[in-house]
C-alpha cells in the first residue's frame, strides 16, 4: 500500500516537467486507483453489520407483531454507512481516489491526499489525532480566538490602508496580511504604511504572540497528559508482537533478578505492576513494562494468552497473588501460571486459584540453609551452575530424531571427549497421567541405558562445551533427514 | 549425613521457620534464638525445643550461650536483613573462628555480610529468581536439580577430603572413570596447587590428586561411602 501512495506520488512530480510514459499513466490511473477504489468500498463492507441490524428489526417487529418493515431497515443501514462516508477518514480515502478523473486539473493535487492515506496506516498519527481530539475545546476555542482577531484587525487594516497601500486592494489581501502578522511569520509583502495601520499592526502583534503561547501551552499539555497511555499502548504494541514470551507481575525484587537473568538469556517478557514508580525503573532498566493492576481483568485485555508461555506472580502478598491467578484463569485456561508465596499456608489457595507451580524463596532459603552445613563447596558449586556465573552450566540436551543419540547406549558416548558431565537423564514416560511436567529422572544412569527420542539428558560443563555439543546434535539429526 | 552439628539459629521468621526444620530434617540439633517469646512460641509448637530469648545488643549473653552449649555454627536468619549484618558482626568480634552463615535479599547486603565476617551467605532471592527460570526454561534441569539435591535423600553431595597415601593421592583425574567404576560423579574439586578456589572438571585440565584436595562428588549414598571406604577416609 504504501509502495503504491509513494509510486503516484512519484509519478506526478515527474509529471510536472515530463510526459510520463503510457505504462506508468495506466498503472497509475488504473492500477492505483483499482486497489484504493477496492479498499475503500471494503472498509465501508466491513464497517458495520448489517445483518445485525435486519435481524435486530425482525426481532423487534416480531415482538411487537408487527410486519417486517423493510424501508426502516434500508434507513438504518444507508444512515451506517453514510456515517462511515462521512467520517475524516473516509473522505481522506475518497478524495485520494478522485485524481484519476485527469482532465481536471486541479484534482491533480489531491494526489496528495494519497499521502494522507499514509496515516492511516500509521499508528502513531493516529495516536497524534487522538491526543488532539482529547483537547477539543481549548482548541476550538483558540480557533474561534484567532478567527475573531483576523477578523477584525483584517477589516480595519482594509478601511485604513485601502487607499493609500498599493499591497491591499481586497479584503482577501487584508485577511491575509492579518494572519501572517498573527501568526508573528511576517513576510513583509505587504506592510502597513499609515500611522493607523502600525498601530493596528503593534497591537495584533503582541496578541499574536499570546495566542501562539496559548496554542503551544494546549498541545504541550495534551502531550504531556497522554504521554503516559501513548508510550502505554507503545509497549502493548511491541508486547502483542512478541511470541513466547513471559508475563511478570508484581516487579519485586525476586522480579528484577529474574528478568536480569531473562535478558541475559535473551527471552521476551512483559512486565505488569501497578505502581507507576516501579514501571518507571522497569522501564530505565530498558524492559518492557505496563503499569496496570494485575488483579483487574482490564490489566489483561491486551494480552492473548496463546502467546504467553507462562505468567509469574510474584508480588510480595499472598492476597494478590491469588488474585492475579484467579484473573488469569478467567482468561486462559491453558497458561501455565507461577506464583510467589510468602506464607506456606498460601500454597493451597494458590492451587486452588489456578498456579501451576508455587515458588516460595523461603522455602528455597530452607532447602539451601540446610546443606549448606555439611557440604558448602557443593552447595557453592550448585549455585555457581544455577547463577551461571562461572561459566558453568547446567542444560538439559533432547535426544531428538536421528541425530546420533538415538538409540545409542549411555556408554557407547563419550561425554568426556565433549568435555561434558552427565548427571543423569529424564526419561519422559507417557504412561503417568495428571502430571504436568517430565518424569523419572535416571541420576548416573548405567552404560546400558539406551537412549530414546524424546528423552532429555541433563550435562553439566562450560557454555562453549555446551554450545558445541548440541550444535553436533542438531547438526547430526539434520543430515539424517537429509538422507532420508 | 556425616556429623550431626549444634547449630544456634537466630531468628524465627518466615526464613527461619524453614531452615530450621529442614537442618532438623537434617538430623542436625537446632537451638533457637529470637529476641521475642511470640517467635519462640511458633518455634515450641513446630516441636523445637532448645530455646532461648536473647537481646541481641548484649555481648555478654552471647557469649556465655555459645560457650555453655558450644555451639559448632551460627546461623543467622532474621527476616530483617540488618539484624542479620550486626548480628554477624557481633559474633565475628566475639568469636574469631565459629562459621556463621546468614542470609540475605540483595546484593548490597550480601556483600556488607561478607564484610561482616559471615562465612557463608544465601542470597534467597538470587537462589528463587534462578530456580524459577530453570522451572520455566530447563525444566528437566529444574527436575534433575530437585531430585538429586532435595528429593531423593539417597542421592547426595559429598565433600571428600584426598588422605594422605591412599590410591588417589597423585593420580592424575582423567586416569580414574569415576562414574563407572564407582558409580559416582565427579563435578569439581578444589586443587590446592593450584589455590583454594572450586574448579569444575568440565574445564578439561587434567589435575594431579595430591592429598589435601577436595573433590566433590555426587552420587548414591552408599557407592559414595564404599568410594570413602576405598579412599581410607575416617568416618
Amino acid at each position: 500500500m504504501i509502495f503504491l501512495i509513494l509510486t503516484s506520488v512519484a509519478i506526478i512530480i515527474e509529471e510536472v516537467k515530463t510526459p510520463i510514459s503510457k505504462w506508468l499513466y495506466y498503472y497509475d490511473v488504473y492500477f492505483v486507483t483499482g486497489v484504493f477504489i477496492i479498499e475503500y468500498l471494503l472498509r465501508l463492507w466491513v464497517y458495520n453489520d448489517v445483518h445485525k441490524i435486519i435481524i435486530a428489526e425482525y426481532e423487534e417487529s416480531l415482538f411487537l407483531e408487527r410486519p417486517f418493515d423493510t424501508k426502516r431497515v434500508l434507513k438504518e443501514i444507508v444512515k451506517k454507512k453514510l456515517e462511515y462516508i462521512l467520517s475524516p477518514l473516509a473522505i481522506i480515502d475518497l478524495l485520494a481516489i478522485l485524481p484519476s478523473y485527469r482532465e481536471l486539473r486541479i484534482l491533480r493535487i489531491f494526489v496528495l491526499f494519497r499521502v494522507f492515506k499514509l496515516l492511516r496506516y500509521s499508528q502513531n498519527i493516529s495516536h497524534f489525532f487522538q491526543v488532539l481530539a482529547s483537547k477539543k475545546i481549548e482548541l476550538l476555542t483558540l480557533l474561534m480566538l484567532v478567527a475573531f482577531t483576523i477578523l477584525v484587525s483584517g477589516i480595519s487594516i482594509y478601511v485604513f490602508e485601502e487607499q493609500h497601500n498599493p499591497h491591499i486592494n481586497t479584503l482577501y489581501d487584508a485577511f491575509y496580511w492579518a494572519l501572517v502578522t498573527i501568526s508573528t511569520v511576517g513576510y513583509g509583502d505587504i506592510a502597513p504604511v499609515t500611522h493607523e495601520g502600525r498601530t493596528i499592526t503593534m497591537i495584533i502583534i503582541l496578541v499574536g504572540v499570546g495566542l501562539i503561547s496559548f496554542a503551544t501551552s494546549i498541545i504541550v499539555s495534551a502531550f504531556s497528559e497522554k504521554l503516559n497511555e501513548i508510550r502505554e499502548n507503545r509497549i502493548i504494541h511491541t508486547a502483542k508482537k512478541l511470541d513466547n514470551y513471559y508475563v511478570i507481575c508484581g516487579f519485586t525484587h525476586m522480579a528484577q533478578l529474574l528478568a536480569k537473568r531473562f535478558k541475559r538469556e535473551g527471552i521476551d517478557f512483559l512486565i505488569i505492576d501497578s505502581d507507576a514508580e516501579v514501571v518507571e525503573r522497569a522501564l530505565a532498566e530498558g524492559y518492557l513494562a505496563i503499569c496496570e493492576d494485575a488483579t483487574q481483568a482490564d490489566a489483561f485485555r491486551h494480552i492473548n494468552f496463546d502467546h504467553v508461555k507462562a505468567v509469574m506472580a510474584l508480588t510480595q502478598t499472598d492476597m494478590h497473588n491469588i488474585y492475579i491467578c484467579l484473573n488469569i484463569r478467567s482468561f486462559s485456561k491453558e497458561c501455565f501460571i507461577i506464583s510467589n508465596a510468602v506464607d506456606p499456608n498460601a500454597h493451597k489457595k494458590l492451587k486452588l486459584a489456578g498456579a501451576d507451580y508455587i515458588i516460595s524463596p523461603y522455602i528455597t532459603a530452607g532447602f539451601f540453609a540446610a546443606k549448606i552445613i555439611d557440604e558448602p563447596i557443593a552447595i557453592e558449586a550448585i549455585n555457581d551452575i544455577l547463577i551461571a556465573r562461572k561459566n558453568a552450566l547446567c542444560e538439559q540436551v533432547e535426544v531428538i530424531k536421528g541425530s546420533f543419540l538415538e538409540g545409542k547406549k549411555v556408554g557407547e558416548i563419550n561425554f568426556d571427549r565433549y568435555k561434558l558431565i552427565l548427571l543423569g537423564i529424564v526419561k519422559t514416560e507417557e504412561s503417568l497421567p495428571g502430571e504436568k511436567f517430565y518424569h523419572k529422572f535416571i541420576f548416573n544412569p548405567d552404560d546400558d541405558v539406551i537412549l530414546e527420542v524424546g528423552d532429555i539428558l541433563v550435562v553439566m560443563g562450560y557454555t562453549v562445551s555446551i554450545a558445541n555439543f548440541k550444535s553436533l546434535v542438531i547438526e547430526s539429526s539434520l543430515k539424517h533427514g537429509k538422507k532420508a | 549425613m556425616a556429623k550431626k552439628h549444634k547449630i544456634l539459629l537466630f531468628g524465627f521468621g518466615r526464613y527461619g521457620e524453614q531452615i530450621a526444620k529442614n537442618l532438623a530434617l537434617d538430623g542436625h540439633h537446632v537451638a533457637i534464638a529470637a529476641s521475642s517469646k511470640e517467635e519462640l512460641k511458633t518455634a515450641s509448637k513446630d516441636g523445637f525445643e532448645d530455646l532461648y530469648v536473647v537481646d541481641i545488643q548484649n555481648d555478654t549473653q552471647l557469649t556465655d550461650l555459645v560457650l555453655d552449649k558450644d555451639f559448632s555454627h551460627i546461623f543467622c536468619s532474621f527476616d530483617d536483613e540488618e539484624k542479620n549484618i550486626y548480628l554477624t558482626i557481633t559474633f565475628r568480634s566475639l568469636f574469631r573462628h565459629i562459621p556463621i552463615i546468614a542470609i540475605c535479599e540483595s546484593k548490597e547486603t550480601e556483600r556488607k555480610l561478607r564484610l561482616a565476617g559471615a562465612t557463608r551467605v544465601i542470597d534467597t532471592m538470587v537462589a528463587a529468581a534462578n530456580r524459577l527460570y530453570y522451572i520455566v526454561e530447563k525444566p528437566a534441569v529444574a527436575e534433575a536439580i530437585d531430585e538429586i539435591l532435595f528429593r531423593d535423600k539417597s542421592i547426595v553431595f559429598e565433600e571428600i577430603e584426598i588422605p594422605k597415601g591412599s590410591f588417589l593421592d597423585g593420580v592424575n583425574i582423567k586416569d580414574i572413570a569415576f562414574s563407572k567404576k564407582y558409580k559416582i560423579i565427579v563435578i569439581g574439586l578444589v586443587d590446592k596447587e593450584l589455590g583454594n578456589r572450586f574448579i569444575f572438571v568440565t574445564r578439561g585440565i587434567n589435575h594431579k590428586i595430591d592429598a589435601g584436595d577436595v573433590l566433590v562428588v555426587v552420587g548414591k549414598k552408599d557407592d559414595i561411602e564404599n568410594f570413602k571406604k576405598l579412599l581410607g577416609v575416617k568416618p
